[in-house]
């Protein structure tokens, strides 16, 4: 008689418990699948505690082609087999830009450079206490005209489209309609707000009644980057609580934790608004909704949506808490473009862009409305 | 100098045990092959015949493998009826009024901190002769002043550039003969 194995010793145990008792095979299969997968989440825990790995995000080749204090202009490699130019405008502070290049087959940025689009995107930057002088006039007036005259001088070509995300679209928009000599031939809104009285929670916190923005400005000079991150997390409290049960439920598919580490990275780094900034986008757009109402003037210019008239996309999100889908679709209405369209899409703010449900809704939707029209 | 001999000798000989033992070592690290040994080899056979065996027992039990699927829906639900009362909840005015005062409040209290805060880090560089904050800020707006001064004087030659281009192009869509014309009218 050889010495037992400790697992036959279990064997015998556990098959006296269940003598008599027969379990059907799909079961059993079922069960040893749900505790392989119990198994998998301990050791991937285990492993993300005890040897985190940064991930690799934004990792499409680019070149800077220019840089203005804090921003870059960045082209990225493509077969360009579009003539028109793209210039991609994303929210100013708040969060990187990486987010649009997450991971290698999970980029916004890798799709439309692999449809064959010239891309471009502007980086506004991290700021800093130096930069709290920084005004939107400066964003709409200086910045993006430059930036949109140096995708036309290194791309060689006589108009450009311009896509904004987030509050780059009501940027872009000014931007657009307050400089009919810079060729713009296409315009794209995602997930951007226009009509501010729609704009749900923000527009209600941030009101005059209730918040005074001078105060606070003159107070912090620039609103921290803690504080940024404060007011994204109190627009819905239980999202940390539902990502980790997601996070333990998931925690076995070595692809979701892959996917999971790099966007833990993004959404846990904030950045800082510039204080003038902040004042004129609260009152100016958040409290007095002027780019709506045509009452906007930036740098001498006045802004009127009505003087955009180039085809115009507008995306929204069905479950977008930040730019609700009526606050978004308003441009359809407010420019005069014969070529307009407007698509609500399933996801968040965020999942609109970035994930496997943008990859299938959202990415091929604008490269489909972009392409005809880049020629 | 007679008993440094011995010593000396010792020393020799310590000196060539350490560098024929290094050797050794390293000959041995070198030719070795096999793979680092891997500490779950022994557990995993026993770790996938628990789990076969649990398997087979709760399967005998009433109990679904379905149930972790079911509590999962069941959290998910939870969470979100708790995140649509609060939605409701702070989408008031009362709420807003709230946080409004609150930050209003913290204002209050966090300015003055912030000001003396700043005031004694500002003195006490000053007497390490340190450069502080607001130094390092200033130059940081002169260097950026500096930037746009740098561009608007690009911009101004590039446009001079454009200008004398335009005039370049003008001279030379000229008739050939123009001049010659000229030089014979004054004769």
């Amino acid at each position: 008689m050889g010495q037992e194995r400790f697992a036959d010793i279990v064997e015998r145990f556990t098959n006296g418990y269940t003598d008599g008792v027969s379990a059907s095979a799909e079961s059993v299969r079922q069960w040893q699948e749900e505790l392989d997968r119990t198994l998998r989440r301990f050791q991937n825990l285990g492993e993300m505690v005890s040897n985190p790995v940064e991930p690799r995000t934004g990792v499409t080749p680019r070149e800077e082609v220019y840089r203005r204090n804090k921003s870059r202009l960045y082209r990225y490699q493509s077969s360009r087999t579009h003539r028109t130019p793209v210039l991609f405008v994303p929210n100013l502070g708040i969060s990187r830009p990486y987010i649009f290049d997450l991971l290698p087959g999970g980029s916004f940025i890798e799709h439309m450079t692999r449809e064959g689009f010239d891309f471009y995107l502007l980086d506004w930057g991290v700021f800093g206490p130096e930069d709290n002088g920084l005004t939107l006039e400066e964003c709409v007036v200086k910045i993006l005209p430059r930036m949109a005259r140096k995708v036309l001088e290194t791309s060689g070509t006589d108009g450009l489209s311009v896509l904004g995300y987030c509050m780059g679209a009501p940027l872009s928009a000014s931007f657009v309609a307050s400089h009919p000599e810079i060729p713009v031939q296409n315009f794209i809104n995602m997930a951007g707000p226009i009509d501010f009285s729609r704009v749900g929670l923000f527009g209600l916190w941030l009101d005059k009644k209730y918040f005074n923005v001078d105060r606070f400005v003159d107070t912090l000079g620039a609103i921290p980057a803690d504080m940024v991150k404060a007011g994204f997390k109190l627009l819905k409290p239980t999202m940390d609580l539902s990502t980790n049960i997601n996070l333990w439920w998931n925690l076995w598919n070595d692809k979701y934790v892959e996917g999971f580490t790099a966007l833990n990275k993004w959404a846990n780094e904030y950045v800082a608004f510039p204080g003038e900034f902040f004042r004129q986008w609260v009152r100016d757009f958040y409290q007095d909704n002027k780019l709506y109402r045509g009452e906007l003037r930036v740098g001498g210019r006045s802004v009127r949506l009505r003087s955009i008239a180039c085809p115009t996309f507008v995306v929204g999100a069905k479950e977008d808490y930040i730019a609700p889908p009526d606050c978004v679709r308003a441009l359809i209405d407010a420019v005069a473009s014969r070529d307009k369209e407007y698509v609500e899409l399933p996801g968040g703010h965020i999942s609109l862009i970035a994930g496997r449900g943008a990859s299938v809704h959202c990415w091929p939707k604008v490269s489909g409305w972009l392409g005809p029209r880049s020629s | 100098m007679v008993d440094s001999i011995p010593t000396q000798q010792f020393f020799d000989m310590w000196k060539k045990g350490l560098e024929d033992s290094t050797q050794a070592w390293a000959r041995l690290l070198s030719q070795s092959t096999a793979a680092p040994p891997d500490p779950t080899a022994f557990w995993r056979p026993a770790v996938e015949q628990w789990v076969q065996t649990w398997a087979r027992m709760i399967a005998a039990s009433p109990v679904s493998p379905d149930i972790a699927t079911q509590w999962k829906q069941f959290l998910d639900q939870s969470i979100e009826a708790w995140s649509r009362a609060l939605g409701q909840a702070m989408n008031t005015d009362g709420f807003a009024q709230l946080l409004g005062r609150y930050l209003d409040q913290w204002l209050v209290t966090t300015a003055p901190v912030k000001k003396a805060a700043d005031q004694q880090i500002e003195a006490a560089l000053q007497t390490l002769n340190m450069a502080s904050r607001t130094q390092l800020t200033a130059v940081a707006r002169q260097i950026v002043e500096l930037e746009e001064r740098v561009e608007r004087v690009e911009d101004a030659v590039g446009a001079v550039s454009r200008k004398l281009d335009d005039v370049l192009r003008a001279v030379q869509k000229r008739p050939a003969g123009g001049a010659h014309e000229v030089a014979s009218k004054e004769r």
